[in-house]
């Protein structure tokens, strides 16, 4: 009796709590089209999801086309994993979105804007407040964490600032160069001590820094880029121009909207502005300086 | 017996409440108990499912790396999931405690995705890379372990909680089955105990009725309250005045009796009564006799007068005449009996030293259906006990009223004489009760009679002021049907 009063009671819980827990509300019917984004890791990958996932949802919703997240890492060739995933689009730094533009043909529509009115972002050097390292010198033998090779921040950046304090080869100056493969793992490793220099995007830096008061605390910049374009949205070349307009209208538009407002307000940024290829200017301007082929840049394995 | 009917449905409407306030109470809170178990078990099972997830995504980092791995899209899908079942837990606990663990618990999962994702994301060299998979592998391990460990205190927790609750419901499952075995039987007690308390007092009434009814005239009801107290008393009173009706019929039956043989007697005794008065009168008419003799004779036939008037009075009484009807007029009727009672009598008016005759007749009195004869015998029996009440003289008024709501004559003869003594005011009109030497009693009980004949009735009371009033209510009758059905 007890036993079956337990399985009843259970079964019926599973069916009716479970079930209201996890079901999700009826959705309106799927879209037939389906764009697979990209997203290029700036911090945890989890959590990179989780933001980006309400505005997909958002996306979706607004222009009938379901936008499906796919996380596109940096590890090897980024150009290549963009190929492999078959993506539509992504999400991209300012370095990655010039190279995928220069060997894809990616377009960028959009790029948002936080709620200080900043739509752009500079690459940070720093070390431990507690290490000897406050000049290029002081980091010879030392080890260095950058984020990937198509990054503005996690390569360009401190590829130019070495180069400009005459490091004419990072390889044999440091005792270990390593990609983290996202901006906040650099900031993550010095902390812990794995790396003595890390680089990253000030916004992630500063993000990071308000949620870890450790970082504050322990770490000290010592150097930045000039502001290049924030991760803009870019699609690819054989996506349809209706596609395009209608995923950057959306975008455009969403801080208009109540919902989008909510969307924005828990994505981080005020709104989503236009965007254009003068933006990217610095970054071209730091390719030319480093001899940079955009269209003929070779990742290692390609090397 | 209406504030025990009230009590008792009072009681019984508060038993009801109670009962069922009782059995809702008790599956509310059997609901509850049962709705807290199968949370622990949401709970218990919820934190299987953590576990699952993540040993799902230690799998998937154990093979990354190797040609076996799974993508990085499946590995964040895992860890997503993995992350969306520690949120969940926040929707059941609130206790600060627990949420405090929780808390601590959600970090460390951030933690350990935080390393997954520097696993995934890492670019360096194999030394590195094994040791950045290693560490998240040991944060893996010690979350599996934190995981393990709640639920194995929450398993104890949850085996000693489902006790408790199995017991508790066991014990409001025994309690509903005795309110539904009971609660029947306490209601039928008490409609059978609130039946009887209203049938008991019915049957006792009941059964006295029957034996008043099989003569035992003498049968009390005793020991009921309330309404069927008061009945018992209105019962006990009509059994008494049964009682004394019956007597009354009795002694009235004896009275006929006695009256038809005294009628019969008198009737024997007349004619000797008359022979002897005339055999007396002769005598002391032809034989020579003496003063004292004479005298002697006198008084013979002056006795057997009496006897006869007495003979007569009684025959009257016994066998009343019936009464001669017709249209009359009560002042008429009074007048006359005024007129003749003034002549007859005049001389002993003067002897008393004069009586003030004061009428006061009310002109629109109706006529009424009467016989005039036995009223004028009324009315001058009752003027000559007022004449015999005022030895010293005195008023006698007489008084006619017509009560138009009673549609009935009143007549009221009253004296300013010695009154009627307390003692036998309320037998006056009773036969041979009288307060003369010379009365026979029955001048009264015939009056009775009389106006008893014409459906009325008399009284007698006497004035505060002093002498008497006798007061007699006649009905109007105004046609032969009337009477007719009066008789």
């Amino acid at each position: 009796m007890r036993k079956s009063l337990l399985a009843f009671s259970l079964s019926a819980a599973l069916v009716v709590g479970c079930i209201q827990q996890e079901t999700p509300a009826p959705r309106q019917p799927l879209p037939e089209k389906t764009l697979l984004i990209g997203l290029t890791p700036e911090h945890n990958i989890f959590k990179q999801v989780r933001r980006y996932e309400p505005l997909a949802d958002y996306l979706s919703k607004k222009t009938g086309i379901r936008v499906t997240l796919k996380v596109l890492t940096y590890r090897g060739n980024v150009i290549d994993n963009f190929r492999f995933l078959k993506l539509d689009g992504a999400f991209f730094g300012s370095f990655g979105y010039s190279l995928a533009h220069a060997k894809l043909g990616v377009v960028a529509l959009a790029r948002p804007e936080v709620p200080d009115g900043i739509s752009s972002y500079h690459g940070v050097l720093f070390v431990r407040k507690d290490s000897e390292i406050r000049t290029v010198r002081q980091m010879k033998g030392k080890r260095l964490a950058l984020v990937a090779r198509a990054t503005t921040a996690g390569y360009l950046f401190p590829s130019i600032y070495l180069k400009r304090a005459g490091v004419r080869n990072p390889e044999t100056f440091f005792k270990e160069i390593y990609f983290a493969g996202a901006h906040e793992g650099t900031i993550d490793d010095v902390l812990d001590r794995k790396a003595d220099v890390g680089v990253s995007k000030n916004t992630v830096y500063n993000r990071f820094a308000a949620e870890n008061p450790r970082i504050g605390r322990e770490l000290v910049i010592l150097g930045k880029s000039e502001d290049v374009p924030e991760n803009a949205l870019a699609l690819r070349r054989g996506v349809e121009d209706p596609v395009k307009r209608k995923l950057g209208d959306a975008l455009i538009a969403m801080h208009a909207d109540p919902e989008g407002a909510k969307v924005l307000k828990a994505f981080g940024a005020r709104r989503f502005i236009g965007t254009t290829e003068a933006d990217y200017m610095p970054v071209m301007t730091y390719a030319r300086e480093l001899g940079i082929d955009l269209a003929d840049f070779k990742f290692p394995a390609e090397e | 017996m209406k504030k025990k009917i009230l009590i008792g449905l009072g009681i019984l409407s508060l038993l009801f409440m109670v009962i069922g306030a009782y059995v809702i109470v008790t599956v509310e809170r059997a609901t509850s108990r049962l709705d807290q178990l199968v949370k622990l078990h949401q709970v218990e099972i919820l934190r299987e499912h953590l576990l699952l997830q993540i040993k799902r995504v230690q799998s998937d980092l154990a093979w990354s790396g190797t040609r076996y791995a799974s993508g990085v899209d499946t590995i964040v899908s895992h860890g997503i999931q993995m992350g969306k079942v520690v949120d969940r837990c926040f929707l059941c606990h609130h206790s600060p405690q627990v949420t405090e663990g929780l808390v601590d618990l959600k970090s460390q999962t951030g933690r350990y995705e935080d390393f997954l994702s520097h696993v995934l994301t890492l670019d360096a060299n194999r030394a590195r890379r094994e040791a950045e998979k290693d560490e998240a592998v040991r944060r893996g391990q010690e979350l599996i372990a934190k995981v393990n460990g709640i639920i194995a205190l929450t398993s104890r927790n949850l085996e000693s909680s489902s006790q408790a609750v199995f017991r508790q419901i066991a014990i409001t499952k025994t309690m509903l089955f005795l309110l539904i075995a009971m609660g029947p039987l306490i209601l039928m007690t008490l409609g059978f105990l609130f039946i009887r308390e209203l049938t008991r007092p019915m049957n006792t009434l009941l059964t006295a009725t029957r034996r008043l009814k099989g003569g035992a005239l003498d049968h009390r009801v005793e020991g009921l309250k309330d309404e069927f107290g008061e009945l018992a008393t209105s019962f006990n009173e009509m059994a008494g005045s049964l009682t004394e009706q019956m007597q009354k019929m009795r002694r009235t039956e004896q009275m006929v009796v006695v009256g038809e043989l005294a009628a019969g007697l008198g009737h024997e005794v007349k004619n000797p009564l008359a022979g002897i008065k005339a055999a007396v009168n002769l005598l002391s008419e032809e034989l020579t006799l003496t003063k004292e003799d004479r005298d002697l004779f006198s008084r013979i036939v002056e006795q057997v007068g009496r006897l006869e008037a007495l003979m007569k009075g009684f025959l009257n009484f016994a066998k009343p005449p019936k009464p001669q009807w017709e249209r009359v007029s009560i002042n008429e009727v009074l007048e006359t009996t005024i007129d003749f009672f003034l002549v007859s009598h005049r001389s002993s008016f003067q002897a008393f030293g004069g009586i003030d005759i004061r009428k006061n007749m009310d002109e629109g009195l109706p006529r009424t259906m009467a016989d005039p004869m036995q009223l004028q015998q009324v009315f001058l029996n009752l003027f000559l006990n007022a004449g015999d009440a005022m030895p010293n003289g005195g008023a006698l008024a007489v008084r006619t009223l017509y009560d138009a709501s009673a549609d009935s004559i009143r007549i009221d003869i009253k004296d300013t004489g010695t009154g009627i003594d307390p003692e036998i005011l309320g037998r006056i009109f009773s036969p041979f009760l009288t307060t003369k030497s010379k009365g026979t009693g029955l001048g009264l009980a015939i009056c009775r009679q009389m106006i008893g004949q014409h459906g009325g009735s008399i009284g007698a009371e006497n004035d505060p002021a002093g002498g008497a009033l006798i007061r007699i209510i006649l009905p109007v009758k105004r046609g032969e049907e009337e009477v007719q059905a009066a008789w």
